[in-house]
């Protein structure tokens, strides 16, 4: 019993990013902008949130500065995509390996290491103890004790699907990612929602990275993001970008990476348990386009 | 003298790098007139409205609007200012409502931008009852009709509450009866006080329905006249600068053995949809059969069906007396050229040189372009056999290694055409061959097809222009839902019987089947 | 050609400028910094066999990903796809023992099948059942990450050894360094004019480039694009194996170790994101990164700039060359244009302005 709700527990704090980084996809999914670019905006956040804490020594400022890392690294990304038309697949590829390559070369500029960095003096995020919740037996220590950003980001999922199936700029953003031509015709500029997602994207992964760097662990490692980037990407297009299918997968996802957890010490040797939550986004993927292929009735029906 | 309502002061656009679209042109528009602006593909028409609706900013020039120096630089502030456009394309984003199309750019918001419903709803209800335009707002885009979907673009901007429309080449993907319809709309709305914009490149069209014509060719506007006993051929002679043969001269077909058979084609989609049922006909040497039809009815999966893009769930494919009903596309292209439908899309790779769009099918039929090593392709082969193609189809070209994008659409086509040519079959499967081309590279392009006809080749010809199927067919199947509904001879016929058929309105099979119940 | 050329060229000088730039802003001197760069990749026979030698992953992991991407295959599976191809040639070379004559070939056989069927796993769940291939390779990467790891720390761990690593291979697979040239580099320029001839002049070739601008058009015009695609990936894996097959064979190490892949795969995938997809630059490209990353040690020696610097100036790089090729078209063509408008105006002054007088 004490291992299942470990496992549980475990999982909703390893769904987290995956979570926030989607739910930052999820705009630039239906603002049809392909952005692979959510790994490395990841990882900058990750690296500036740890910075941000460790010269402040305030979790706060670290958290702001990890989203304020995010976002720049969407305004180069939407400055490139949207006002120089540069494709996007090359420039998320080459964002990628500018925050992978800037990211190392600064923790040896910053603090003289090379592969990691740890230290007392990076401030992690605190942990709620929700009052009551956390005295029920079993229920409680899986409800309880998270860093903050774990209940905002299952909040901030109601607010997406809010505001990209509710609000006017979410009529406008899917309405960009179908026809963007027909968007600008009607007067409103389909570059500017685009960099608009592209920004959104940046501040969640940006937040999904100070996640990792201060709420998962406290400290930041190279290439600390170790793919959750493109698994957020892979989960956005299982969903097809709706929030409470990210939600829900996401936490699939964290399930899996947290069976893979408790199966260490066993017999399994531990790189095979770490494999598990990427062959568990190809499984994913396999079923989604086997239903993709067999049912694609009702709604999606292209006429031609 | 009195400000005019629009008033246009030699406007010129110049699209980079060195396209002159629009030459000093001079235009005014009176309140309340119904003004068409003809001219063939190119002449500078469409970019002439793009500018005066903030689409395009002008590379010099003025305009007035209302006595006032208008200057829109997005079409937003156009339709502030109550002027509205219906692109020749339509902007509607498939998978929203109309309602959802119509209130898009402009919607009512509460709090946080959270959409609110409640007022707007009824008045699209209502603009669709005054006007009458007999539409359902709750339907999706994808699943209504071309014609409903021009409906949705002029309630878009009558719910902006325009006092200008502006209507580009809007009868271009209309059934004749449908046309008809919007002309008798477009008149209602003339008639409420509308001051309406029509653009269009069909002599017929805009002599029936406009109070002023303004003729423009290669940029420049040519005149601007009243429409009162205008004579047609007149028209042409300032829209094209020389005269226009109405109609392709071509002698009677002399038909010889069947050179491509479909028998019992039917296509289910991947949906459950039925594409295709029962379709049957075929094609002689020597003839030019046109196959009529609304677009979506069943044509574009016929092609696919035809050239092995798709493949039948029952009936056979005959190209040449073989059955290629089981073989893939390369093999069925030894027997058969076609010319695709959408040169960008699926004719040509826009970023590939002209050499390399050439030799596209080439390279694995004809071995002249081979290397002595057979896998390999020779370069200077490749070129020779380019040049000829440019020669032979008058292709006008900078260089061979230039990208096919540097070319103008005709010439674009024109390579197309000749690749497809060169290829030397009995069997041409032509879908849409002109579409979007000026004068001069539609008669190229119908002359070529009549010589091959001439010389002994059965072409299959889709065409969403009646005027071309008129022009060219020797018989014009029609197709409606998916079935070949009537075949008829096009001096024996009319326009607006073939729009019956297309519409559905009539079907010569149950006309017949009945009269065989009846016989019973 | 001469159109490629220009935009990469000022797209590199601004990139070199902007290094220049962060190099000063963080207080180190930024052209003794520079001088270094190149003095340690270029100037000394060492230097420039020890570029040579770091050039050759990269000019194969750069065709890689140029193949694949300019066949419309989105194979970003180059990281695993090296490190199965290095992990087959190390057990191929501890378990077999043949003179070096049979040896070298058939371990650069085995780098490129293994390779191949690292992305062979990709194109087949692609083919088969309509899966990303771009999702699934990325996901294949950590996968062969974890599983040679395994491998390296269990199985095959040299046991004399503290850290993860294997024992050597036999001699025989080990290829040949003539006084300081790494005969490996040898292998990759074969490779790189195997497949250029391939790409630019074969017919398969001519069918991957036409998939690649414009899969709609091949299709249509007769090319069997699912054949196509699965030998494009083949290829494209392939090649990748080798470079990661060559990473043993050649070096001195001849063993598998740790972070053997280091970021050439990814690399790769920028070499062909900047050359276009384009053979001759993809092998360009691939000596100037690699002028890069040899000189960038020099530069920590000399200046004491950390070498991971060169990391930064190739994404740098990437950027603004992807940038300029983009914007300086558009400029080109906008001072074109307004060119033709001073010419009409000028025209209109000597001519007057008689010219609408209208026919009707």
């Amino acid at each position: 019993m004490h291992l299942m709700v470990e496992m549980i527990r475990s999982s909703i704090l390893s769904a987290t990013p995956v979570l926030l980084a989607g739910l930052g996809g999820a705009y630039t999914f239906h603002a049809n902008v392909f952005n692979i670019a959510m790994e490395g905006m990841m990882l900058i956040g990750a690296f500036t949130a740890v910075a941000g804490s460790y010269f402040s020594g305030s979790w706060i400022m670290g958290v702001l500065s990890g989203i304020a890392g995010g976002l720049v690294a969407a305004l180069i990304f939407a400055i490139f995509v949207v006002s120089l038309k540069t494709d996007e697949f090359v420039t998320g590829t080459a964002l990628n390996m500018l925050a992978l390559g800037g990211t190392t070369y600064s923790l040896r500029q910053l603090f003289h290491v090379k592969g990691a960095f740890m230290s007392h003096a990076i401030q992690s995020m605190p942990r709620w103890n929700i009052p009551l919740i956390s005295r029920i037996p079993h229920l409680g220590p899986i409800l309880s004790g998270h860093p903050f950003i774990v209940y905002a980001s299952i909040l901030l999922a109601f607010v997406v699907e809010w505001h990209i199936f509710g609000t006017r700029y979410g009529l406008r953003l899917r309405a960009v990612g179908e026809d963007a031509r027909a968007v600008d015709s009607v007067g409103v500029s389909s570059d500017r929602i685009k960099a608009q997602a592209i920004i959104a994207s940046g501040v969640l992964c940006g937040l999904a990275g100070a996640y990792l760097s201060l709420g998962y662990v406290t400290l930041f490692s190279e290439n600390m993001s170790n793919g959750r980037g493109w698994i957020a990407l892979a989960v956005i297009i299982l969903t097809r970008g709706r929030p409470m299918g990210l939600l829900l997968m996401s936490l699939v996802f964290g399930l899996f990476d947290g069976l893979g957890l408790s199966l260490q010490g066993t017999i399994i040797p531990p790189q095979f348990t770490q494999m598990v939550p990427y062959i568990a986004t190809i499984v994913a993927l396999y079923f989604y386009s086997r239903e993709k292929r067999s049912a694609r009735g009702g709604k999606e029906t292209p006429t031609t | 003298m009195q400000d005019q309502f629009i008033k246009m002061d030699s406007i010129t656009k110049i699209y980079p790098p060195d396209t002159l679209a629009l030459d000093k042109v001079d235009l005014e528009i009176q309140e309340g007139e119904i003004h068409s602006i003809i001219g063939e593909n190119g002449a500078g028409k469409s970019t002439l409205m793009k500018v005066f609706y903030g689409m395009a900013p002008p590379s010099g020039g003025e305009i007035h609007f209302r006595g006032r120096k208008a200057k829109f630089a997005t079409p937003r502030e156009a339709v502030a200012s109550g002027i509205g456009m219906v692109h020749q394309e339509f902007m509607l984003i498939p998978s929203y409502t109309v309602y959802e199309n119509v209130i898009l750019g402009a919607e009512p918001a509460g709090r946080f931008g959270t959409l609110r419903h409640a007022d707007t709803k009824p008045k699209v209800e209502e603009l669709v009852d005054t006007y009458g335009l007999n539409i359902d707002i709750n339907s999706r885009i994808g699943d209504i009709s071309v014609g409903a979907q021009q409906k949705v673009e002029i309630l878009k901007l009558l719910y902006r509450d325009v006092d200008v429309l502006i209507m580009d080449e809007p009868t271009a993907a209309l059934t004749p009866q449908e046309a008809g319809e919007l002309f008798a709309r477009l008149r209602g709305l003339n008639k409420v006080g509308k001051t309406i914009i029509f653009i269009s490149h069909k002599l017929d069209e805009v002599l029936e329905l406009s109070d002023r014509i303004t003729v423009m060719r290669k940029g420049r506007r040519v005149v601007t006249v009243d429409n009162r006993g205008l004579d047609k051929a007149e028209l042409a002679r300032a829209m094209v600068g020389r005269d226009v043969v109405f109609s392709i001269e071509k002698a009677p077909a002399s038909l010889g053995e069947i050179v491509f058979e479909a028998r019992g084609l039917r296509y289910v989609d991947e949906n459950g949809v039925i594409r295709l049922e029962g379709v049957s006909f075929d094609v002689r040497r020597g003839e030019i059969v046109g196959i009529a039809g609304v677009e979506g009815n069943g044509q574009y999966e016929l092609v696919q069906l035809v050239t092995g893009l798709l493949s039948a769930q029952s009936g056979r494919v005959f190209i040449g007396g073989h059955d290629v009903t089981g073989e893939d596309v390369m093999a069925r292209r030894k027997l058969m050229c076609y010319v695709p439908q959408d040169r960008k899309v699926s004719g040509s790779a826009q970023n590939m040189s002209l050499v390399d769009n050439a030799i596209m099918t080439h390279h694995r039929l004809n071995p002249e372009i081979e290397d002595r090593c057979e896998a390999l392709l020779s370069s200077g082969r490749c070129r020779a056999f380019t040049s000829r193609l440019v020669e032979d189809f008058g292709v006008l070209v900078p260089e061979l290694d230039a990208p096919i994008s540097s070319l103008s659409g005709g010439n674009q086509q024109k390579v197309v055409v000749g690749r497809e040519f060169m290829l030397d079959t009995d069997f041409i499967l032509l879908d849409q061959p002109t579409r979007g081309l000026d004068v001069g590279s539609i008669e190229y392009v119908q002359e070529e097809v009549v010589r091959r006809r001439d010389a002994g080749a059965g072409c299959l010809l889709i065409s969403a222009d009646l005027d071309e199927l008129f022009s060219l067919s020797d018989r014009i199947l029609v197709m409606s839902r998916g079935r070949v509904v009537a075949e008829l001879r096009p001096e024996a016929t009319t326009r607006e019987e073939i729009g019956e058929y297309m519409l559905g309105a009539k079907d010569a099979q149950e006309d017949w089947r009945a009269r065989e119940e009846v016989g019973k | 050609m001469k159109k490629q050329v220009l935009p990469a060229l000022i797209g590199i000088v601004v990139a070199l400028l902007a290094g220049l730039l962060i190099l000063w802003a963080q207080g180190y001197p930024p052209l003794e910094s520079y001088a270094a760069l190149f003095s340690y990749s270029l100037f000394s026979k060492f230097a420039f066999f020890s570029t040579l030698d770091k050039a050759t992953p990269l000019i194969l992991t750069g065709l890689s990903a140029a193949v694949g991407f300019g066949s419309n295959c989105v194979n970003l599976g180059q990281p695993g796809q090296f490190l199965i191809g290095a992990m087959a040639v190390t057990a191929f070379g501890i378990a077999v023992d043949l003179p070096a004559g049979l040896m070298i070939p058939l371990s650069i056989l085995v780098a490129l099948v293994a390779g191949a069927c690292w992305s062979g796993i990709a194109a087949g769940l692609r083919r088969r059942f309509k899966m990303d291939e771009f999702i699934t390779t990325l996901m294949l990467n950590f996968i062969a990450d974890y599983f040679t790891l395994y491998l390296i720390s269990g199985p095959m761990l040299d046991k004399r050894m503290y850290s993860p690593l294997t024992p050597m291979t036999n001699p025989g697979a080990w290829l040949p360094i003539w006084n300081g040239f790494g005969s490996a580099f040898l292998v990759a320029v074969a490779a790189f004019a195997v497949v250029s001839v391939l790409w630019n002049r074969s017919k398969i070739g001519y069918e991957w480039r036409a998939m690649g601008q414009n899969p709609i058009f091949s299709r249509t015009g007769g090319c069997r694009n699912d054949a196509a695609y699965v030998w494009a990936m083949l290829l494209s894996g392939a090649l990748a194996g080798l470079a990661g097959g060559l990473m043993i064979m050649g070096g001195m190490q001849h063993r598998f170790v740790k972070g053997i892949g280091a970021n050439y795969a990814w690399d790769g995938v920028m070499i062909a994101i900047v050359a276009n997809n384009n053979m001759i630059a993809t092998g360009l490209y691939a000596l100037f990164f690699s002028v890069i990353q040899t000189g960038s040690m020099g530069m920590e020696l000399e200046t004491s700039v950390p070498s991971e610097f060169s990391l930064v100036l190739q994404a740098i790089v990437v950027l603004f060359v992807v940038a300029s090729r983009e914007s300086t078209r558009v400029l080109i063509n906008n001072i074109t244009a307004e060119l033709r408008m001073r010419r009409a105006r000028g025209r209109d002054k000597g001519m007057g302005d008689g010219r609408h007088a209208s026919n009707g």
